[in-house]
């Protein structure tokens, strides 16, 4: 039974981790995409989280919003998980050595759990609610979480890069 | 280019420049701030080039949707040219030799030109959603101005 931490070594060792890590191109082109993604996941969940929180947008129903923005999101989203595992994978042992890696993944999860959680009960019953002025306060939560939330993403994912 | 050297080695030379070199956290904070600041203004661009191809929001003028993202525009834009000045004082040198800082810079100037003359006209204009052709062309110029501004900042550390 292999550890966790042979488990990233031998990841990072396999013939696709080391040729990526050491290659001139690839490598800088999926962390640039890694990057730039956020501009479609983050930047675009943004204004729906904002829109939850009845700061922005409230003239517009929610479901427009939600329905507008989140395809491409989701798109943004499929972008940062390849990428972001790419990115795992020639580097594993050194994410694995790093505090800010594992404070990411802690608050990637909380975010996967504040949007099932959104999802699965208040967006459910969003007919009573669409046009509210604020909206309930479930849902104010759930867009502040979501902000918060994925700012300690973004400062964690971009600390990695340092030794302090 | 030479005739600019002066200026980087000025800058190197501040005591900003000076402070945030010597410290261990100045140069991490400061660049997560501008990382967040670059996740806003190029969501910004993003959702108003959306709607200005016609992808999104389609009840709501481009005109309404760019009012409203305003503040956040120029918010994040000030946020990033103030954080990246303070980075860039503290590496001036270092900057002056990369070509991904002058693709950069050269990216930067032309962005904010386009933002302050046809795209502002874009955005303003009443009838924009009219003129598709127009409103396509100036999308796709933003975004390549902006995402160029982007790639050049990231390739800074590599090249």
């Amino acid at each position: 039974m292999m550890s966790l931490f042979e488990i990233c070594q031998w990841l990072q060792n396999t013939e696709f981790g080391t040729s990526l890590r050491e290659s001139i191109w690839m490598f800088p082109i999926v962390e640039s995409t890694h990057v730039l993604g956020l501009s479609l996941s983050v930047g675009t969940l943004l204004w729906m989280d904002l829109r939850l929180t009845g700061k922005f947008m409230k003239s517009q129903p929610i479901s427009k919003i939600s329905n507008s923005v989140l395809p491409w999101t989701l798109v943004g989203f499929t972008i940062m998980t390849i990428t972001g595992v790419l990115l795992f994978w020639c580097q594993a042992v050194k994410a694995y050595n790093s505090i800010f890696f594992k404070i990411k993944i802690a608050l990637l999860f909380l975010a996967a759990v504040n949007a099932i959680v959104y999802h699965t009960t208040i967006y459910r019953k969003m007919d009573e609610w669409d046009k509210a002025s604020p909206p309930p306060l479930q849902a104010r939560f759930a867009g502040w979480a979501s902000i918060a939330l994925w700012i300690g993403i973004i400062i964690a994912g971009r600390n990695m890069a340092y030794n302090f | 280019m030479s005739l600019l050297f002066p200026f980087f080695k000025w800058c190197d030379g501040t005591w900003v420049g000076a402070a945030i070199r010597g410290s261990k956290y100045a140069f991490p904070v400061i660049e997560a701030i501008h990382l967040l600041g670059l996740t806003v203004l190029l969501g910004v661009m993003v959702v108003i080039s959306l709607r200005l191809f016609g992808f999104i929001l389609k009840h709501e003028s481009t005109r309404e949707l760019a009012t409203d993202l305003r503040p956040y525009t120029w918010g994040s834009i000030v946020t990033m040219l103030v954080t990246g000045f303070l980075l860039f004082a503290s590496e001036a040198l270092k900057c002056y030799d990369s070509s991904s800082f002058r693709f950069k810079m050269a990216c930067l100037i032309l962005a904010l030109i386009f933002q302050v003359t046809v795209y502002h006209r874009a955005t303003t204009a009443m009838d924009v959603d009219k003129r598709p052709g127009f409103a396509k062309l100036t999308a796709i110029l933003a975004l390549a101005l902006w995402f160029g501004v982007g790639l050049g900042g990231r390739a800074i550390g590599f090249l």
